[in-house]
Formats: structure tokens, sequence, C-alpha cells
């Protein structure tokens, strides 16, 4: 799995509408950093002023005003990550025994699982007995081919499916929680009826 | 502890002490004990809301505490935080939990962070994360609440609220 090396940063600044000239402006930052997998999330910022939302590595965007909208990305270094944030680094709690969660993908407007996916089943089993998991949540999605409601069905079918597959593996399905959501959580943000694999999915995660 | 809790408590000591063989004591006793029942229910530090805990101390160093209600509680490994519960550190102090969603997070020093919101119960479908930052430097690691109901979570600065999907991110707010 890839590592970004580098990390998206945001700089938030506040300039107090009270504060006096002779004082620097307050100013907030916030630093977006890859999850302890790699991955890389999404945040997006909001002030009265507007919005700026972060994907990338290593930008960052910084309020000055209030009523302005947070600006443009620009790099952060690790050095300065480091030396700001260094002690709430080192003070995360241990990663071990945090959930870890699995994506399986589907064949377009199908519930037919990819044959890459279909390989990830023991992987996944053995994952849920190790931990002796008793919370195994099965969530189900697609990509924006569809109306909503079609979405909704096939979401569910997807994760049902996938739950199913996992209780005749042996799972206890008591300990299976299923939840859909359609179209309305692509992974990869695409324009409505484009077509995108990696949106047709249903995640598992295993505590 | 509710009052209906205190009066049958109460209650119940008033039958033992109707039981009682001694007379003296009786009238002496009664109040004694029913003040101190109060007492305790004054004194004591439970929380606002007496659901569930959401969250355990995961890691602590320096000076770090929790103030709940008023009283100012020194962290621990393995202290319960609640809703509502405001979290402290001090000049070399850093704290680190992790919530029943497993969202990590955690202070640096001179920090002050208030956990305004949190629901997790998924089999209902129930999810909030709300947490309110008034200065200092945070890392946030997000949990099972950002990945069922990402609209759900937000992190909030004195002039910012970030929305959150799926990530770790760390915040550093100036505050007074």
């Amino acid at each position: 799995m890839k590592l970004w090396s580098t990390f998206l940063a945001v700089w938030i600044f506040l300039c107090l509408l009270t504060a006096c000239g002779a004082h620097r402006p307050k100013r907030d930052l916030i630093v977006l950093l890859p999850d302890p997998d790699g991955k890389v999330g999404v945040v997006t910022v909001i002030t009265n002023g507007g919005s700026q939302t972060l994907d990338k590595p290593g930008v960052a965007t910084e309020v000055q005003d209030l009523s302005k909208p947070p600006m443009a990305p620009k790099p952060i270094g690790e050095n300065e990550i480091t030396n700001v944030f260094g002690p709430a680094l080192i003070a995360q709690p241990d990663p071990a025994g945090r959930f870890i969660s699995f994506l399986l993908y589907f064949e377009h407007d199908s519930a037919k699982l990819t044959n890459e996916s279909k390989k990830m089943f023991p992987e996944i089993l053995m994952t849920i007995k190790d931990r002796k998991s008793n919370e195994v949540y099965v969530v189900g999605h697609t990509d924006l081919v569809g109306t909503e409601t079609y979405n909704i069905g096939l979401s569910s079918t997807r994760a049902n499916h996938v739950r199913d597959f996992l209780v005749s593996s042996g799972i206890k399905p008591g300990i299976l929680v299923v939840s859909f959501y359609g179209k309305t959580r692509p992974l990869v943000p695409t324009e409505n009826e484009v077509p995108e694999p990696r949106n047709r999915r249903v995640e598992v995660i295993v505590r | 502890m509710s009052t209906g809790l205190i009066l049958a408590k109460i209650a119940r000591i008033k039958d033992v002490m109707e039981g009682c063989e001694m007379k003296h004591g009786k009238k002496l006793v009664l109040p004694l004990v029913i003040i101190f029942l109060l007492l305790s229910l004054i004194g004591g530090v439970s929380p606002a809301d007496a659901s569930s805990p959401i969250a355990t101390v995961n890691k602590a160093s320096g000076v770090a505490t929790i103030v709940r209600q008023g009283q100012t509680i020194p962290v621990a490994i393995g202290l319960q935080i609640w809703e509502k519960d405001t979290i402290r550190t001090g000049r070399d102090g850093s704290i680190g939990v992790v919530f029943s969603d497993d969202t990590f997070l955690s202070l640096g020093p001179e920090s002050v962070l208030v956990i305004d919101e949190f629901v997790f119960a998924p089999k209902q479908g129930k999810f909030s994360i709300v947490i309110r930052m008034l200065k200092g430097t945070a890392a946030y690691l997000s949990g099972i609440i950002s990945k069922l109901a990402p609209e759900s979570a937000h992190f909030k600065t004195p002039t910012a609220s970030v929305g959150i999907r799926g990530t770790k991110f760390v915040a550093k707010v100036e505050g007074d």
C-alpha cells in the first residue's frame, strides 16, 4: 500500500473582529493526514463566508477573516507538522485494537462480486475469527448510474449478498449489522449517471 | 442518582428503623441518614446524561484534566469520558482518548476541547459526534460514525466547522 509522504494541510486563520491592531490575528490551523493504512479522506472547512474542501495531500487552507471563506490550499512541510503537532500526534491512541475495513467490488448493475473481491473472503473470515469480533458492519453502496430509489435497492441487495455469504461461511448472524446508502455516498465523487467501479462496493467493517 | 432512587433508599431505611429495637437512637439517626444521602447527591460528580460513558483515556502525560459539571477530575489511563465533558491539558500535558465507535482524539499541551455531543447507536440508526475545540492542538482519527453517517460528524473551532469524511487530521486553535 502506498504511503503518502506529504501531508495535506489546511490553514485556518481567524482574525478576531474585536482584536486590536497591535495584536497578531488569531489563527486556526487544520492539517489533513493519511490514515494509519495510508488512505487519505476528505475534510470540508466551513466559515461564515464560505467553504473549502480538501481531498489531496500536501495542501493547507487558511482563514483570515470569519466572514470570508477559507483560503486556497497551500503546502505544509513535515517539519512544521512535527513542530506544531508532535505532542498531539504522539498522544494518539494505539491503532492496534481499532476496526479493520475491507472493500468488496461488484459488476455493473449487479450484486455479483468481481473475481478479485471474491478472493478477499478468506481474509475477512479469518479477521473476524481472530479478533473474536462480535460487531461487524456490512455497508452497501452503488455508483451514480440510475435513480436514487433503484440504487437503494441495489445497494441493499449487495450488502445482504455479502452478509449471506458470511453467514453461510459460519459467521453468527447476530454480529452482523447491515446498512445501505444507494448512490448517496460515492467513495469517488462523480457527476450524476457516471459509471465508477470504485463506487460499486460493499464495505465490511470488523471491530 | 435520581430523586426517585433516593426516596426509595430513604423509605427502606425507615422500614429498617421501625423494626429496630433501640428507641432512643431512632430519632437522631434517621435525619442524619437523610442528610448524608442528600449530601452525597450534591457532592457527586455523576454526569448530566446518566446513560453511559462515551470514551476512555488511552494515553496521558503531564497535566491533563476533565471538567465535568464544574468538577475537575485528574486524568488517568482508563478514566471514562462522558458527553459534555471538557478536556484540558497543561503546559506539558497531552492526552489520547478512544470513543466507543473507535474515533481517536488526542490533545497536545495547553489545549481545551469540549465534547458537545456523542451518540453511537447503530442498531437504532443514531449517530452524532460534535466536538468543539477552544484552544491548543488536537489530532483526530475518524471512527465508525464517519463510516456510517459522515454528515453527523463535526469538529468545530472558533472560526470554522470541519466536516469529516473518513479521515485523520490535526487542528491548532489559538484561543485566549
